[in-house]
């Protein structure tokens, strides 16, 4: 697999305050590639480093081969990208609109246009100007403006923020369709992480414009092992087999194990049969959800 | 460069603002035409066969005020002299002078109409670049595959065009005005124009094609000016502020000035009316039309290096 997109120990100062520290990842080609971190962890100023809206204190960042430091042109050629919320010129038509930006592109044709306004569902009220659009239509309006020139990289800032249920169920369709007719890789930032883990291959989480984890998001939902709390009287007798065979973890009402969930009831009769009284056996969920809390937690937040 | 110029050509007349300037600018001729136009009709303007005899008295007066005040004042000595010489050359050569309305008076008269064309065109140019900050739109325009100076250019050039159509509009639409209100001139007539100490006729609907261009300097520089603030400070209302106010008392402070200080002349003001150097008198004693061109292109280089260095570099973060 290639790389569309590399960061390079990104640095970041703004007036003496550091807002991104050393931020290093790559997204591959066709990967779904979520910036998650609370607000004001630095996920608008990496996005706008890498379309070259605002400069690098140091460091370099790389999309499909070409650094846009030193090679703007060629290298943001490839992307499209929403930045936080996409403006518009409220005073034309959703058309005209798209018009504009397809004039700074080379090639695209009218059929282009039309294509991707049935894409993004635009259809009716593309004639319309943009002032009498709600929201979520100019969510889509954006959107349609970032497939235009058919890009390597899409870079979504807070995409689905003003869409509807539905919308954001389309949403995630056309990310999927898109990755996987086209090739496209995408960006897409939140601070929401149930809708990133329904939408990303891989998640990085930055908190104070530092990356604490990245973590592929089927490694989880896929996993077929689950935790499970086993509340039980006394264990003294079977502690010894249960840390070796089932590598469980002891708490004040029992323990917790890592297994699949056929393995449920095997581990209950062993249990029973050694006259250990058992409870209740209950899943637990420990989602990326949990991790994101535990990790940003700790750190008082961004905030 | 083409499709930049058309995108912005169409942010521009998309506005419902720009119609209303176009508007006023047509209203604005057709009203002045018709004031005079009742002018003309209330005076009556016979022929006054005494001419000569009044411009002699005029002359001597003239005369009077060359030894008295152009003793120690270089500007009042050189109006003195000009009016003296244009009046002179009228009698030898037999040109009365003409009060007639016609076409091409009426369209000398509309270059009043230029401060509002260039009150439009500072509008314009304040806004053209700061509007994209304003509205969030500079994002979207800056992440495509198109350098910032390309992208200033192109909306550097929309400003020069627009303010050549104002121009145009005036030239154009008070021509057709003042030819159905005052018809063509009776008699040929033409412009008598003062340099280095000599009359010169010269043609007077091109000399009002040069007129028009030279009284545009200022606007031009104040427009320049306005570009400049606007991507520099990204901000319209200062840029439009400090403009306007620039346009309305620059020229008087300059003048107020130069009766004092000799420094003057390196001021934007004292070297944007050109028309003094073809038909007037300089501002500041000893300047001439090139140090005033020199002046020029020094401001307006140093106003497109602070607008695109400044825009080319500065980080968006809108
Ligand atoms: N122009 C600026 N000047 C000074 N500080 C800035 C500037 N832009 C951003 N910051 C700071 O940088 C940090 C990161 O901001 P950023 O907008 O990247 O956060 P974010 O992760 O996108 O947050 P959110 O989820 O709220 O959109 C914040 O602390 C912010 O205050
Ligand atoms: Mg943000």
């Amino acid at each position: 697999m290639s790389a569309v997109l590399t960061l390079e120990h990104v640095k970041k100062t703004i007036k003496g305050n550091p807002i991104i520290n050393d931020l290093s990842f790559s997204v591959q080609a066709g990967e779904i590639f979520g910036l998650l971190g609370p607000n004001g962890a630095g996920k608008t100023t990496t996005i706008r480093m890498i379309v070259g809206l605002i400069g690098l204190t140091d460091g370099d960042i790389i999309v499909s081969g070409k650094s846009v430091k030193k090679n703007f042109e060629e290298a943001v050629k490839n992307i499209g990208a929403i930045v936080e919320n996409p403006e518009m010129y409220k005073h034309l038509t959703g058309y005209q609109n798209l018009k504009q930006y397809a004039r700074m592109h080379k090639g695209i044709s009218k059929e282009k246009i039309d294509e991707v306004i049935e894409l993004v569902g635009l259809t009716e009220r593309i004639d319309e100007k943009v002032r009498t659009y709600s929201l979520g239509m100019r969510q889509r309006l954006g959107l349609a403006q970032c497939l235009l020139h058919d890009p390597k990289l899409l870079i979504l800032d807070e995409p689905t923020n003003g869409l509807d249920p539905a919308g954001i169920r389309e949403f995630r369709d056309h990310l999927r369709m898109l990755t996987e007719t086209k090739g496209m890789s995408v960006i897409v930032s939140s601070h929401l992480l149930s809708e990133m883990e329904m939408m990303c291959d891989r998640i990085a989480i930055i908190q104070q414009g530092t990356l604490t984890d990245i973590q592929y998001v089927r490694d989880f939902v896929d996993n077929d092992q689950m935790v499970y709390l086993i509340e039980t009287g006394p264990l003294d007798n079977v502690k010894n087999w249960l840390q070796q065979d089932w590598n469980a973890t002891f708490v004040d009402s029992g323990f917790t194990v890592s297994v699949n969930k056929e393995e449920v009831p095997l581990l209950l009769n062993r249990l029973i049969d050694s006259k250990v009284s058992v409870y209740s056996a209950k899943e637990i969920v420990k989602t990326l959800e949990q991790r994101f809390l535990e990790v940003t937690t700790h750190t008082n937040g961004g905030l | 460069m083409g499709n930049l110029l058309m995108n912005e050509w169409i942010k521009i007349f998309r506005k419902l603002s720009t119609t209303i300037m176009i508007v006023l600018l047509l209203l604005g001729i057709v009203t002045m035409g018709a004031f005079y136009k009742y002018q003309e009709t209330t005076s009556t303007t016979q022929v006054n066969e005494n001419w000569k005899q009044e411009l002699q008295t005029q002359i001597s007066s003239d005369q009077e005020g060359l030894t008295t005040a152009g003793e120690n004042n270089a500007n009042m000595k050189t109006y003195y002299e000009r009016q003296i010489a244009l009046n002179e050359y009228r009698i030898e050569n037999d040109i009365a002078p003409n009060n007639e309305q016609h076409i091409w008076t009426f369209v000398g008269d509309s270059q009043m109409m230029i401060s509002l064309a260039g009150l439009f065109s500072i509008i314009i140019a304040a806004g053209i670049v700061s509007s994209e900050f304003s509205s969030g739109t500079i994002k979207l325009l800056l992440i495509r595959p198109i350098s910032r100076v390309k992208i200033l250019l192109s909306k550097y050039i929309t400003v020069l065009l627009f303010g050549i159509l104002m121009l145009a509009i005036i030239y154009l639409f008070s021509s057709l005005v003042g030819l159905v209100l005052f018809g063509l001139p009776s008699t040929d007539v033409s412009h008598l124009a003062y340099s280095n100490g000599e009359v010169i006729e010269r043609s007077i609907s091109f000399n009002l094609v040069i007129q028009y261009l030279l009284s545009s300097i200022d606007i031009l520089m104040i427009a320049t000016m306005a570009f400049m603030i606007s991507s520099a400070f990204r901000n319209s209302s200062f840029a439009i502020g400090i403009s306007l106010f620039l346009l309305f008392m620059g020229g008087t402070a300059t003048i107020l000035l130069a009766s004092w200080f000799d420094w003057t002349k390196y001021i934007l003001f004292a070297n944007t009316d050109l028309t003094a150097y073809f038909d007037g008198v300089p501002i500041v004693e000893g300047m001439t039309l090139s140090f005033s061109i020199v002046m020029l292109l020094i401001y307006f280089l140093i106003f497109h290096l602070l607008a695109f260095g400044i825009f080319a570099k500065r980080d968006v973060a809108a």
